[in-house]
């Protein structure tokens, strides 16, 4: 069997969201226009609440990460911001890696901002955070009100310099960019993974993103097409690699399926089949201008992707039915049947991640648990090293320290006194300062 | 390129000349007064029946704007106010510096803008649902996310069946890729904010008589924004142009090209004989 990590991942969506054969009364799709007419505040506390609830028991259960994105402006997603929501999970989890794919670095007026919540939550989580960067669905950019979809990937490529070079460079710096320009970029606090926390890209297979991946060792997150087409791109992807001298390991490849696993193939299907029709229809289901925003992609992308047989929404997604998805990337039985398929993916698309959607927009939390668990206790061993344990539990713990008196057995000592002028023009060390006779002045 | 061979009904090859590094393409035909017409969101590649009965009035001349039609998108294209520098050396690589300029939808806001900026090169300037205003409560329809479905309804008010020739982008797959660059052409200028408040300050800088002409339902830009542009222009006459056998639409040019040709072309004779 493949060695392989396992991150599960929740959309949070808001599932009480009419079907696409009466959505035309209210707006195209469920993207961007639905009226807020459909929004229950209570409703979307539970919707939330359910995401959080599935999300500890994952780690209780034993998988690698908790993979989570966001949406803007619409009821697929209602998690719509992934840095306070990683934040949240870093507080209710206490070691399973927290994949946030992801910010949406162009609904950021300044990557600054993004790069002080990645430090933040990466310390927040004693360095859990994994950090996805999508370049953000076409729709989405008719609401952000911050980046023009034509200028987007040129925007995007830089913000994630600017990102990157903030995290990884002391400061302060000079940046002096097309899009952005910061006279001192000095980013307090920084993440505690060193240089940064590990970065994943979703890309559907555009050339431009692959190299990016190949050229930066970033995770390629394999989204939509067929298998075939995205074999054809993890080929082109592993060349892309060798040209940069590497050969990429098997985890740098992220594989992303549909799954859910119950008694028999017989129940699986029984269970899930409304749910995966749900997203199909409702979830993924957008027009062709939404999806593709004005310049949103490269004329050769839309081409490759959009206009070729067989690329990503060649077709209207909401017309795939349970038996051709089953061919495709979803991965539906009994654990045996579901070990099988996914030993099957992960050869073919020599991938050593997998991001698996246990939840498919309206599935209920009972039904995603116990998906979870029969996949936890008779799946996900057989694809682990002996002792089944995540590899969040296999090597040191990645928090900096766990009391305090490791804190000063680590610490080398500050490098600045901390110290105050008092009333008299002494300067001392606050520190014993309230201490009569330590009170005295200090050398700086 | 794959634009350059292909074929629809009113294609005709444009004239291409080098502007600073842009192979520009332009169509020119007729005699009498000097005008230029800057196309709207729609229809570019075509020399249309519009075209030909303005240019039976006039020295009439179509120019590419950056990123439509066979024009490349220029890196560089980021507002409207790069497209009127564009237009300003494509003029002079021509020699056409005395002239009327007019522009429909989108090219109505470049033709605006360049009068704003170059006021006294100008002899007319002729709007035609012109876009570029900002009329709080009246915004435009969002033409970034029509449907193929909902074009007609917007465009032309359901009658779109009457032009399917016009209409005819060619084959699918390129007309997409096409429509997909002069769209992104249109976001580089017009994205965000979708108008130019400066408009509201600076069109009183515009001395030439304009002409500013309004179809009868327009869907896509609401009437209230030819009064607006009216009232701002200094020397402004507003027109609706009015349809033969059904209320004009945003697309009035396909509806009426003969009449609307003709209010343009008696709007600019008599600015030279007046002058």
């Amino acid at each position: 069997m493949n060695e392989l990590e396992f991150y599960a991942m929740h959309q949070a969506a808001y599932r009480w969201m009419p079907h696409k054969s009466v959505v035309g009364q209210w707006s195209r799709t469920n993207f961007v226009s639905l009226p807020g007419d459909f929004y229950d505040a209570a409703l979307a506390q539970r919707a939330f609440e359910d995401f959080i609830e599935v999300a500890k028991n994952t780690e209780r259960l034993g998988f690698d990460g908790i993979v989570h994105s966001e949406h803007h402006n619409t009821p697929i997603g209602i998690s719509a911001q992934a840095m306070v929501t990683s934040a949240y999970l870093a507080a209710v989890t206490e070691r399973i890696l927290i994949a946030a794919i992801g910010p949406v670095l162009n609904a950021y007026y300044s990557p600054i901002r993004l790069a002080e919540e990645v430090a933040l939550v990466d310390i927040l989580s004693h360095g859990r955070l994994i950090l996805g960067l999508p370049m953000g669905v076409g729709g989405q950019y008719h609401s952000y009100g911050v980046t023009n979809p034509a200028l987007a990937r040129a925007r995007f490529r830089e913000a994630q310099q600017l990102l990157i070079r903030a995290m990884t460079e002391k400061g302060p710096f000079e940046f002096e960019g097309e899009f952005f320009h910061v006279p001192y970029v000095n980013l307090w606090p920084r993440p505690v993974q060193d240089p940064h926390p590990p970065i994943w890209i979703p890309a559907a297979g555009s050339r431009e993103t692959l190299e990016l991946c190949a050229k930066n060792h970033f995770t390629y997150q394999v989204v939509g097409g067929s298998r075939e087409v995205n074999t054809r791109n993890i080929n082109l992807f592993r060349e892309l690699c060798e040209k940069e001298g590497y050969t990429a390991p098997a985890n740098q490849v992220a594989a992303v399926a549909l799954i859910h696993v119950a008694e028999t193939d017989k129940q699986a299907r029984l269970e899930a089949e409304a749910h995966i029709g749900w997203q199909m229809q409702n979830f993924l289901r957008s027009t062709f201008q939404d999806s593709f925003a004005p310049g949103h992609v490269s004329e050769a992308s839309l081409r490759a992707t959009a206009l070729a047989a067989g690329g990503y929404r060649s077709r209207d997604f909401s017309e795939t039915n349970w038996d051709e998805m089953i061919q495709g990337n979803l991965l539906a039985g009994s654990p045996q049947t579901v070990t099988e398929k996914l030993e099957e993916m992960t050869t073919e698309m020599h991938a050593g991640r997998v991001i698996l959607m246990f939840d498919h927009g309206s599935t209920p939390r009972w039904m995603i648990d116990k998906s979870l668990q029969l996949f936890a206790e008779e799946v996900m061993p057989k694809f682990r090293p002996a002792g089944g344990k995540p590899i969040w539990a296999r090597g040191e713990d990645r928090r900096r320290y766990t009391t305090a008196s490791e804190c000063a057995a680590v610490t080398p000592g500050p490098k600045a006194v901390p110290a105050a002028t008092l009333a008299d023009g002494t300067i001392v060390d606050v520190r014993t300062a309230h201490v009569a006779e330590l009170r005295r002045p200090v050398d700086l | 390129m794959a634009a350059q061979t292909a074929k629809w009904p009113f294609y005709t090859p444009p004239t291409v000349i080098d502007v600073r590094g842009l192979a520009t393409g332009y169509r020119r035909a007729g005699t009498g007064p000097v005008v230029v017409y800057l196309g709207g969101l729609n229809l570019w590649g075509k020399w249309l029946p519009f075209h030909g009965a303005l240019a039976a009035k006039t020295d009439l001349t179509v120019p590419e704007l950056p990123g439509f039609g066979e024009a490349a998108l220029p890196d560089w294209l980021r507002s409207v106010d790069d497209a009127v520098l564009h237009l300003d050396d494509l003029l002079a690589a021509l020699g056409i510096s005395d002239f009327h300029l007019a522009g429909q939808g989108l090219g109505g806001w470049v033709a605006a803008r360049f009068a704003v900026i170059y006021p006294r090169r100008l002899r007319s300037l002729t709007l035609i649902s012109a876009m570029g205003l900002r009329v709080k409560g009246s915004p435009l329809y969002d033409y970034f996310r029509m449907t193929p479905d909902e074009a007609d309804g917007i465009l032309l008010n359901g009658t779109g069946g009457k032009y399917q020739q016009e209409l005819d982008n060619g084959d699918y797959v390129e007309a997409t890729v096409r429509t997909f660059k002069e769209l992104t052409a249109a976001a580089r200028m017009a994205w965000n904010p979708r108008y130019d408040v400066r408009f509201d300050r600076l069109l009183e800088r515009v001395t030439a008589p304009a002409l500013v002409i309004a179809p009868q339902q327009d869907r896509l830009v609401p009437h209230s924004h030819a009064e607006r542009y009216a009232d701002l222009l200094p020397s402004a006459t507003l027109r609706v142009i009015e349809g033969s056998d059904a209320p004009t639409a945003h697309l009035a040019l396909l509806q009426e090209p003969a009449r609307l040709a003709a209010l343009i072309a008696e709007f600019v004779v008599a600015q030279e004989e007046l002058s």
